[in-house]
């Protein structure tokens, strides 16, 4: 070997040899979204590329990174410091990344380097130091730093407790006075409190009162991890901003791009409408935040990615005045919409800085002409919506403050703000739950002006509709006037639009649908007298670099040209290619309860499968947290809001052959319909792709469908449709009490629920009628004691395959995506009827001309197999159904969508031979007031999975990988008094009660509350609802089903097994049918 | 119906919405910053030129003249998607002609691939196409603004008193004000010179250091600097930004070319040779540097294209940047290029004034 060879060799070896660990973020919750399965994905194919072997370890199944040909091993475990200190044994990683699986991955790494697990097996933190994760997190310590490199910091204070205190155990008194204190450092009330070390600011808030600040202390000095609360002088009213910096070990330092919240300081970043880039900073002022934001990551020494947050006002200087606020020193929910936002990949530079790359030696992809040194020039605005889940918690207050409760958000791109805005806010699918008509003026002031809300850019609209001016609105909602004068432009153009004058509206980004139902017209009409949509690309350089990658919007033409585009013209800048095979995948736009990331799994999978196929995938999405919308995921981004409209020129302009509304959830479903006559209208040759929208409604319209069971002599429980109160009632005498109620068309169980007796279906009719008042509602029989099914399968027209049958744990009255379940099924009363829930939904999948995915849920009751619903679509189990038997079945669907017979894919049935158990993750504890007892609608964010040998260890494996460990020894609180749970004098009762007993001392407290809150509980299985919200703020673990409670003590007797952890790849699985064999 | 149309060499004419009215001509040329658009609009390297902001969005904070860079605005005119009224106001006020409602990023796009172009503008009621292409047909190409130096520099020397640190002769060919400002911050005295100052002029402010500025148009056009730089190089220590950088080069044996389209934005990537480090840099120019020739070095190239963007010669102290150290707009990450030009004089340079 010549020396030149062993130079080369070096170099390249440096990280070919390497091993690198990197941590996910778990399940989705508010505050931490898909945002870092993106990032994850992103760098394990960046650490690939330079030859490092990627160890993944997440345990959220519902992702794209936990697919095994992501990483060189991938683990679906929990994310503790005792299942990751195995990986490690097992896998000796050279080092782990911890700056990309959010404040989750943080910990733990964090715990991991505390517990010596680091250091005993020489793994090195790579990137970002430790020193600097502390120095970030602790606002003291953070403090400090800033006030050395003479950066301005707003006034603040901690209260920390001595160790000798705890915050249940310290008088009223004693507290108050400590508040007091902190309240004069900082120069008195209004002041904001907020907790160390919590995810997405939890526990936080602006307060003007003393009194409510005291219990806003106690409650936040219980959650905080190291026992602190900081006091800070509020800032409000301020312009809140966000710079993301990069910086390699040569100290090469560039911010990404800068965001303004629309929102004034005071309302979380994740709560705010923002745009990119600023709009109202002027460029001196500007320079000094980026000035101040290099300074800061390099006195922290950050290397990669990370995220500064400003607050600014106008002070008369040329350059106004600022205060650095907070530094994320990690990849983010801000760097994920950053990157989206720009083009430039944050979490694939980071990964590459974190091995030792610079950032002049990393191509920029996009333009394939310069490289990952420069700062991305935008010639576009980009608006970023929240989404809330308002409409799941009727209880909760949804006024928006510095802590989150939003579960995803939607992004769009336009040439103005105006444009951008109501992109946004189109793609974030959210409707207000008001009729303006019923709101007085003073009501909207207070209510919906002053008060920030979901509804607040609806109801600047309405303001301007009832002749509000710009500058009242400026002073109610604090917001800058050169944002309210837009929107005044916008309610002006649809006013204008009403008097049949299209084009304003048009230019503004209303569509055109919008506009012919404003003006009472057809849409033929408005379309030919409007500007057409043409596609611009996102380039990273505002035009001055020719971009090779293919990443789009769309906008409006200005007013002077007329009418619609077609072929190359209404291309515009796209660089697909009109001649081949394509297919347009619809994907589902923000993460909401009922539609997580695993539909953006779906959809990811689908255009893999078509690429895998040679066909061109292109997609449509909004969310700039996903995998699908990487601007390498597909042949063609569309970053656009999700209506038939608007996919039909993405159709048209990409002259598509087929487009695909199976795999992104509820949203796509909805617009088949829709698409199929937009389709028609343009007459293009384009096929929605699958089972067709006729079948998808078949399953949706119960009277049709359960002709349909009925005539197949396939069981369903016992119900009806019933359009009045008085028909309603007698139905329900008929089947019998308990019934189950909901509105004709279901979305996602909204508004479903048991009723007991004829006052209470009185109640929920009323309620009903409100929710959905043009559909009857259906009641159904409620199979008391069922073991539920879900069966997801795939099926191509003529054969079937089943991809997985899975038992859930909590059965009938909770809704199935509420419900943990396994797979597959352990229930003997399930084995044996396997083979009928075979022919069922093989019965099912025929009958609805199914071609793709189709999802059944059954229910088990004295050995008769009951259909409880069908939809032959991409379901929430999909992916965890793929991971654990290790069949892609959403990849199937798309082949045999695009044209596949299963039996020339190659592909078998498999059963896994272990036990793999999902749990859900509840946001009760960042939504005050909510109910946090599991019932039939729907309330968790998203999912885990444990497996191992037996049922009891896989549920006490996913039960610590929610984050809330099964307690082992303590106290337990075993409440049978709700009809949920048998009596305590019948034979399970006493089962449940000689359970806990074995493992708790099981006590009664005349106050449960406080005993809750005195910290002597550590278990509770009751639905006392007062009690359990107790528990959620104390953080106490507690079941409120009689099922998840046997579940407990299943997981409870199987402690003691070996944790099984292991590389899903290497999880057995036999070769078998599911039942008919 | 539109009042504005804008004539393009390639033959096309945009119609679009008037904001300022007039009739002018000029090249057509693109920043890409987002920010900073009244320091644009007064930098008078802009002489001649019709500048489009790649951004949509002109406007949004107003306007307000400490922000200017010079006392009044360069482009010959101003294109935008949307400007805001403040803008419009005093472009108008300026009599500047102003066009918005146009697809710009189409604009950009075309400059790009086709180059900086000859365009024509007729903004206001009664504009026609015609009108627009008339005034494209009487557009010269930059270089053939052979005294455009006298379009933007002072007629009669004036001096900044500053402080002890240094003498500044600075050659205004068309200087940004905020040049003066950084020397001024740093304690030096400047006198401002005019772009045609003879070397008896310099000599007469006895200075320590010559400097060249900014400006509009070709380089070669500025023979009288040029002149300048050869006569005391060696004597006094030089320094130069942008268009200064360009006529040193000329001076010392370089040679400078026209670029497609050239640099114009705040994040142009500018590498250090000798640190390997990056920085982000405001640029506007449409020349650059050919060939350096024999006595200056490359310390600092473009990341992107590698055009030269720093010379040196530490013998006999010279240091000049293509982009804009002074910022105004874009990033201050290479505010210390005036630190540097001010240790030329403060340290022991081989100036050889004991000859």
């Amino acid at each position: 070997m010549t020396d030149e060879a062993t130079v080369a060799d070096t170099s390249a070896t440096e990280s070919e040899n390497r091993t690198i660990l990197l941590i996910g973020s778990g399940p989705i919750q508010i505050g931490q979204a898909a945002e870092f399965d993106y990032s994850g994905a992103q760098a394990c194919r960046a650490l690939q590329e330079e030859g490092a072997r990627v160890v993944l370890v997440n345990s959220n199944p519902a992702t794209i990174m936990t697919d095994p040909e992501m990483a060189d091993r991938v683990y679906i475990e929990p994310i503790t410091t005792t299942a990751i200190a195995e990986i490690i044994r097992q896998e000796q990683p050279d080092g782990v990344i911890a700056g990309l699986g959010g404040q989750t991955g943080l910990n733990v790494t964090a715990e991991l380097a505390e517990e010596g697990v680091l250091e005993e097996h020489d793994v090195e933190i790579m990137g970002t130091p430790l020193d600097t994760i502390y120095a970030t997190e602790d606002r003291d310590l953070f403090r400090q730093r800033m006030e050395k490199i003479g950066q301005p910091v707003p006034a603040s204070t901690t209260i920390v407790l001595d160790d000798d205190e705890s915050a249940e155990a310290m008088s009223e008194d004693a507290l108050r006075d400590r508040v007091a204190a902190a309240v004069d450092e900082v120069g008195g009330l209004p002041v904001i409190a907020r907790t160390t070390y919590t995810l997405g600011g939890s526990g936080s808030g602006v307060v003007d009162d003393m009194d409510k600040l005291v219990e806003r202390v106690r409650k936040g000095l219980r959650l905080s991890r190291n026992d602190e609360v900081l006091i800070t002088e509020s800032i409000a009213g301020w312009v809140e901003l966000e710079y993301e910096v990069m910086r390699d070990a040569d100290d090469s330092t560039i911010i990404i791009c800068n965001m303004e919240n629309i929102d004034p300081m005071g309302i979380h970043t994740g709560e705010s409408v923002v745009v990119t880039p600023s709009q109202v900073i002027p460029d001196e002022g500007h320079q000094e935040m980026r000035d101040a934001a290099l300074e800061v990551i390099r006195e922290l020494g950050i290397q990669g990615g990370c995220n500064i947050q400003f607050a600014w006002h106008d002070d008369g200087t040329p350059g106004g005045e600022y205060r650095v606020v907070e530094v994320n020193p990690r990849v983010s929910r801000s760097s994920a919409l950053a990157s989206k936002a720009t083009g430039y990949p944050i979490a694939r530079v980071t990964a590459k800085v974190a091995l030792g790359k610079r950032l002049h030696e990393i191509e920029n992809e996009i333009t394939g002409e310069t490289t990952a040194a420069f700062e991305p020039a935008i010639d576009y605005v980009v608006t970023k919506v929240p989404r809330w889940p308002i409409d799941k918690f009727d209880d909760v207050d949804f006024t928006l403050g510095p802590a989150m409760k939003s579960t995803g958000e939607a992004m769009s791109i336009g040439r103005t703000f105006e444009e951008s805005l109501l992109k946004a806010l189109r793609s974030s699918e959210y409707e207000p739950a008001v009729d303006w008509i019923d709101v007085d003026d003073e009501t909207l002031e207070q209510e919906y002006l002053e008060r920030p809300s979901p509804d607040r850019p609806y109801a600047i609209f309405e303001a301007f509709d009832r002749g509000y001016t710009v500058e009242s609105v400026v002073e109610t909602t604090d917001i800058k006037e050169w944002y309210v004068e837009r929107f005044k432009r916008v309610s002006e153009s649809v006013a204008a639009a009403a008097e049949g004058d299209f084009t304003e509206a048009a230019v503004k980004g209303v569509t055109n649908a919008e506009i012919a139902s404003t003006a009472g017209t057809d849409v033929g009409s408005v379309e030919a007298s409007v500007p057409g949509r043409t596609y611009k690309q996102v380039d990273t350089c505002a035009g001055e670099f020719a971009a090779q990658t293919p990443y789009y919007y769309s906008s409006r033409k200005p007013e002077f040209v007329t009418g619609p585009f077609e072929g190359d013209a209404a291309a515009g800048e796209l660089r697909v290619d009109r001649d081949v095979e394509s297919v347009v995948v619809v994907g589902g736009g923000p993460i909401r309860i009922g539609q997580g990331v695993e539909f953006d799994y779906c959809s990811v999978h689908a255009i893999q499968a078509l690429r895998e196929e040679g066909v061109d995938a292109h997609v449509v999405n909004n969310n700039p947290e996903t995998v699908s919308t990487d601007y390498d995921t597909s042949d063609g981004l569309f970053f656009e809001p999700i209506t038939a409209e608007e996919v039909a020129d993405v159709i048209e302009a990409a002259d598509a052959d087929g487009v695909m509304v199976q795999f992104g959830g509820q949203t796509s479903v909805n617009i088949g319909h829709p698409l199929e006559a937009e389709l028609e209208r343009r007459g293009l040759d384009c096929e929605i792709l699958g089972t067709s929208v006729d079948a998808m409604d078949l399953a949706e319209d119960r009277d049709r469908f359960n002709r349909l069971m009925d005539d197949r002599g396939i069981a369903q429980p016992e119900g009806g449709s019933a359009t009045s109160e008085q028909e309603a009632l007698e139905l329900a005498t008929d089947i019998g009490y308990p019934v189950l109620v909901r509105p004709s068309y279901v979305l996602g169980g909204r508004a479903m629920d048991v009723v007991y007796d004829d006052e209470e279906l009185k109640e929920y009719i009323e309620e009903a009628v409100r929710v959905s008042p043009d559909k009857p509602i259906l009641i159904d029989e409620f199979l008391d004691d069922a073991v539920e099914l879900d069966v997801d399968a795939v099926a191509d027209g003529e054969d079937v395959l089943i991809g997985g049958v899975m038992e859930h744990v909590e059965s009938a009255g909770v809704h199935s995506g509420d419900s943990a379940c396994m797979i597959p099924p352990q229930a003997d009363a399930v084995r044996d009827v396997m083979d009928r829930v075979r022919e069922v939904t093989l019965e099912i999948a025929r009958e609805l001309d199914t071609v793709g995915l189709l999802n059944v849920q059954l229910a088990v009751k004295d050995g008769t197999v009951y259909v409880l619903e069908a939809n032959p679509r991409s379901s929430r189990t999909v992916p965890f159904v793929s991971k654990a038997t290790g069949v892609p079945i959403a990849k199937l669907a798309a082949k045999v969508m695009a044209g596949d017979d299963l039996a020339d894919l190659d592909v078998e049935e498999q059963i896994p031979e272990q036990v793999s158990v999902k749990e859900v993750v509840l946001p009760f504890d960042r939504l005050e007031g909510s109910d946090p007892r599991l019932g039939p609608e729907m309330k968790s964010t998203g999912e885990v999975m444990g497996t191992a040998q037996h049922f009891g260890k896989a549920y006490e494996k996913a039960q610590s990988a929610t984050g809330k460990a099964i307690p082992t020894t303590g106290t337990a609180v075993v409440d049978l008094s709700a009809a949920e749970f048998p009596a305590p004098d019948t034979e399970a009762g006493q089962a449940l009660l000689d359970g806990f007993g074995e493992f708790f001392d099981v006590q009664e407290f005349d106050d449960l509350r406080g005993a809750i809150r005195a910290g002597e509980v550590d278990v509770i299985v009751s639905r006392n609802r007062e009690a359990l919200e107790v528990a959620v703020e104390e953080d106490v673990t507690y079941f409120s089903t009689h099922a998840s409670a046997t579940a407990v003590l299943e997981g409870l007797r199987h402690h003691d097994d070996p944790i099984d952890v292991q590389a899903i790849s290497d999880r057995p699985k036999q070769q078998t049918q599911w039942g008919g064999e | 119906m539109s009042d504005a149309y804008l004539a393009l060499e390639d033959g096309r004419v945009i119609e679009a919405r008037g904001r300022a009215p007039g009739r002018t001509r000029g090249e057509l040329v693109f920043t890409t910053a987002y920010t900073g658009y009244e320091e644009s609009l007064t930098d008078p390297s802009y002489e001649e030129q019709v500048l489009t902001f790649s951004y949509p969005l002109i406007g949004n904070y107003g306007v307000r003249s400490e922000r200017f860079e010079s006392d009044r605005v360069h482009p010959r005119a101003a294109i935008a998607r949307e400007f805001t009224d403040d803008v419009a106001e005093w472009l108008a006020e300026e009599g500047v002609p102003a066009i918005d409602h146009l697809d710009t990023r189409e604009l950009v796009t075309s400059i790009r691939e086709e180059g900086a172009m000859r365009c024509g503008l007729a903004v206001g009621p009664d504009a026609t196409p015609a009108d627009a292409k008339a005034e494209l047909d009487a557009c010269k190409g930059m270089s053939e603004h052979v005294d455009i130096g006298a379009q933007v520099s002072v007629e009669e020397p004036t001096v900044h008193e500053g402080g002890s640190a240094a003498t500044v002769a600075m050659i205004d060919c068309g200087a940004k004000g905020s040049i003066a400002e950084s020397l001024l911050e740093r304690d030096a005295t400047v006198h401002v010179l005019p772009y045609d100052a003879t070397p008896a002029d310099v000599a007469a402010v006895d200075p320590d250091l010559l400097f060249i500025s900014n400006g509009p148009g070709d380089p070669e056009n500025f023979e009288a600097a040029e002149a300048l730089v050869d006569e005391f190089v060696g004597d006094l220590p030089i320094a130069g930004i942008c268009l200064g950088q360009q006529v040193v080069a000329n001076a010392l044996g370089g040679s400078t070319e026209k670029m497609d389209f050239g640099h114009r934005g705040v994040n142009q990537p500018v590498r250090d040779l000798d640190t390997d480090r990056v920085v982000m840099t405001t640029q506007n120019h449409g020349y650059t540097v050919g060939e350096p020739g024999d006595e200056l070095n490359v310390t600092q190239v473009n990341v992107n294209d590698g055009t030269a963007e720093g010379l040196e010669n530490e013998d006999l102290g010279v240091i000049t940047r293509q982009y804009h150290p002074e910022a105004h707009p874009g990033p201050n990450d290479s505010l210390d290029f005036f630190d540097d030009v001010l240790d030329l004089v403060s340290t022991d340079t081989p100036v050889a004034t004991s000859d």
